[in-house]
């Protein structure tokens, strides 16, 4: 490594991270386009702008922290978006409904959207299917239940639990504090605690990691849990940030995530990825689809656009891998 | 452990079949001399739009002294719908109207149905395909073309007009009617079209595109929101569109669903144009009698819409159940 003194401290500013120098290049692109974006539109570095979009990708970030967490074992996770509706239906159905207590409603939809997870978990674990396979079947029941609860209707949520998501502290939104703090949170296990360890090392090899005498069945059981929990508390925050529960909601929203997660420098083959980066990936596509808003691009091609820069992003971080190789 | 989750994974299963298969009671119907029996299916049984084709349906059937049966599937499935016409077919009705789930999926028991003597008609959503006698519906263009009438007399004498379409997925074609159907509507006032923005049918993304495009624009003048997905959500969710409107932003709508109303109450959105459900029903056993009396029925019978704006939201919405 460099001796240089801005070597230096470039180095220990990075030690900050375990694979640090993953998120270099995501910081890198998300400035740019940061950049790219002030001079392109004098709306965009405006604290309402920010505001709106930090809120908006603060959801899928949340997701994008248990779905790092799964990626790193070598997973993958389908159902997040489904979780996602089914927490916040769970959540509203249980206050409109069945009229119990907010706090209790809320845990609720929590706890099903982490029992969702586990039983992601047992599935692979206990029936050998392939984690895709079995998140996409649990995505289809638990968005399948969402619209049994609610026969396909919005379910309005009180002023008071709709705080949650649309209220704010200095300009901050809600959503976003909670984005960070389950950030940091998530990345002390990660990183500090040995349950973070054996995530990494199951993602680099599973035999290896059983031999030497870490519970891999645990370990996936716990990682698809907390997968589940992250989706569900994000779908509870949207229900409050719209005020409103939708079983459609989070429809196709797993492949944000994804996204997310790999434009973090995740990699599907596992033992790779931080969080930091996967809410980076996250902030890089709420910017470029704010931009797209910002710069009058037709709807028609706003997804062709979205997809070119998703490829480019992931590729330019490839290359300098390949270069460092 | 591996048996656990067996077991696990069968109960699942068999408590959801047997959630499945609580399906329609035939109830036996009183036989009313020769009074003629007409089934209304609707997409899903506790799907509060179509508690309103129920009333319109109902009343019609009193009005003209038939007897009008509301059936269907507990939730939005084509098999369960395609049982229920079978049970329907076996019973003996002497005419169906349906909305169908799937055009495809209800084809062959609709052929069935009137192959076996009995009428069928559609409402609300079509299969074309079929043998049904008529369909009564919304034309998607006309209520486009209407609600383009609306905007241009509230942007008369307001200059040229920056407008910001929001639609759902690109490329839906009853939204891309609604869209045409608008221009044509709005032709007399000078409107400049922003390029059109997309919800891909999402009520979180409708929300942050009409926020962040509200906010980037300070120069825009309308919002025409081709469906009802941003409005679904209580008024307090978009305040960004509330100080829109009432800096003299002008914003319509297409759909009249009950929360949509709220934001008519409040004044964010000007003009509500929705699809009307009550007439489905109502015309719908009207002309189905006719059918089944051998009179002559047009294959489209257009129900016509709901207008609301702030004149009339108070009554619209005394007379629309809540969801």
């Amino acid at each position: 490594m460099t001796s240089t003194p801005i070597g230096k401290v470039k180095d220990s500013m990075l030690k900050l991270f375990r694979g640090s120098n993953d998120i270099l290049g995501v910081f890198l692109i998300l400035f740019g386009l940061c950049v790219v974006m002030t001079f392109a539109s004098d709306n965009f570095l405006t604290v309402d702008n920010l505001s709106s979009v930090a809120r908006a990708f603060s959801f899928v970030a949340i997701m994008a922290i248990g779905m790092t967490i799964v990626i790193i074992t070598g997973g993958i996770d389908m159902s997040v978006g489904s979780i996602f509706a089914f927490a916040g239906v769970i959540t509203a159905y249980s206050y409109s409904n069945l009229q119990l207590a907010l706090p209790l409603c809320i845990l609720l939809g929590v706890i099903g959207g982490a029992i969702f997870g586990f039983i992601n978990g047992l599935l692979i674990n206990e029936c050998n299917l392939p984690p895709f396979i079995a998140t996409l079947g649990t995505m289809s029941v638990a968005r399948g239940l969402s619209y049994a609860i609610t026969s396909g209707f919005p379910i309005s949520m009180p002023s008071s639990f709709n705080q949650l998501g649309q209220g704010m502290i200095f300009n901050i939104p809600y959503p976003i504090i909670l984005m960070i703090v389950l950030a940091i949170i998530f990345t002390f296990v990660l990183n500090k605690m040995i349950f973070g360890r054996h995530v990494y090392a199951v993602g680099g090899s599973e035999e290896a990691s059983a031999i030497s005498g870490i519970k891999v069945k645990r370990v996936k059981l716990a990682v698809y849990s907390i997968s589940g929990f992250l989706s569900a508390i994000a779908g509870i925050i949207m229900t409050a940030r719209l005020g409103v529960a939708q079983s459609t909601a989070g429809l196709g929203y797993e492949l944000d995530v994804i996204a997310a997660v790999i434009i973090g420098g995740a990699s599907f083959s596992g033992g790779k990825g931080t969080i930091v980066g996967a809410i980076l990936g996250a902030a890089i596509m709420g910017v470029l689809r704010n931009g797209l808003v910002l710069l009058n691009v037709s709807a028609y091609w706003q997804q062709t656009v979205i997809g070119l820069v998703i490829i480019i992003a992931v590729t330019i971080d490839q290359l300098r891998y390949k270069k460092k190789a | 452990m591996k048996k656990i989750v067996m077991a696990l994974v069968l109960t699942m299963l068999v408590s959801a079949l047997a959630a499945c298969s609580t399906s329609s009671d035939t109830k036996k119907t009183q036989a009313g001399e020769k009074k003629l029996t007409i089934a209304v299916v609707p997409k899903a049984l506790d799907n509060a739009v179509f508690l309103d084709s129920k009333d319109g349906a109902e009343a019609a059937g009193k009005e003209i002294g038939v007897e009008v049966i509301w059936t269907g599937p507990t939730k939005s499935d084509a098999a369960e719908q395609v049982q229920v016409v079978e049970g329907l077919i076996q019973k003996k009705v002497d005419g169906i109207l349906i909305s169908v789930i799937d055009p495809n999926a209800l084809k062959d028991v609709i052929n069935k149905a009137v192959d076996a003597g009995i009428k069928v008609a559609t409402f609300d959503s079509d299969s074309p395909d079929s043998k049904r006698s008529f369909y009564a519906g919304t034309e998607n263009f006309s209520l486009g073309k209407q609600l383009g009438e609306a905007f241009a007399k509230l942007a008369e004498g307001k200059g040229t007009v920056k407008l910001a379409t929001l639609t759902g997925v690109p490329g839906s074609f009853n939204l891309e009617q609604r869209i045409k159907g608008f221009k044509e509507g709005a032709a007399g006032v000078d409107i400049e079209y922003l390029p059109v923005q997309a919800s891909d049918d999402d009520v979180n993304k409708a929300v942050t595109v009409l926020e962040q495009y509200t906010q980037a624009n300070s120069d825009l003048n309308a919002w025409f929101v081709v469906g009802a997905w941003p409005f679904l959500t209580p008024t307090e969710t978009l305040p960004t569109l509330k100080k829109f409107a009432g800096n003299g932003g002008i914003i319509v709508s297409v759909d009249s669903f009950y929360p949509m109303l709220q934001y008519v109450k409040e004044g964010t959105v000007k003009v509500e144009i929705g699809q009307d459900f009550i007439q489905m029903g109502a015309l719908g056993v009207k002309n189905l009698v006719k059918a089944i009396n051998g009179e002559q029925v047009e294959p489209f019978i257009d129900t016509g819409t709901v207008y609301v704006d702030e004149t009339n939201v108070e009554e619209v919405l005394k007379n629309t159940k809540p969801w």
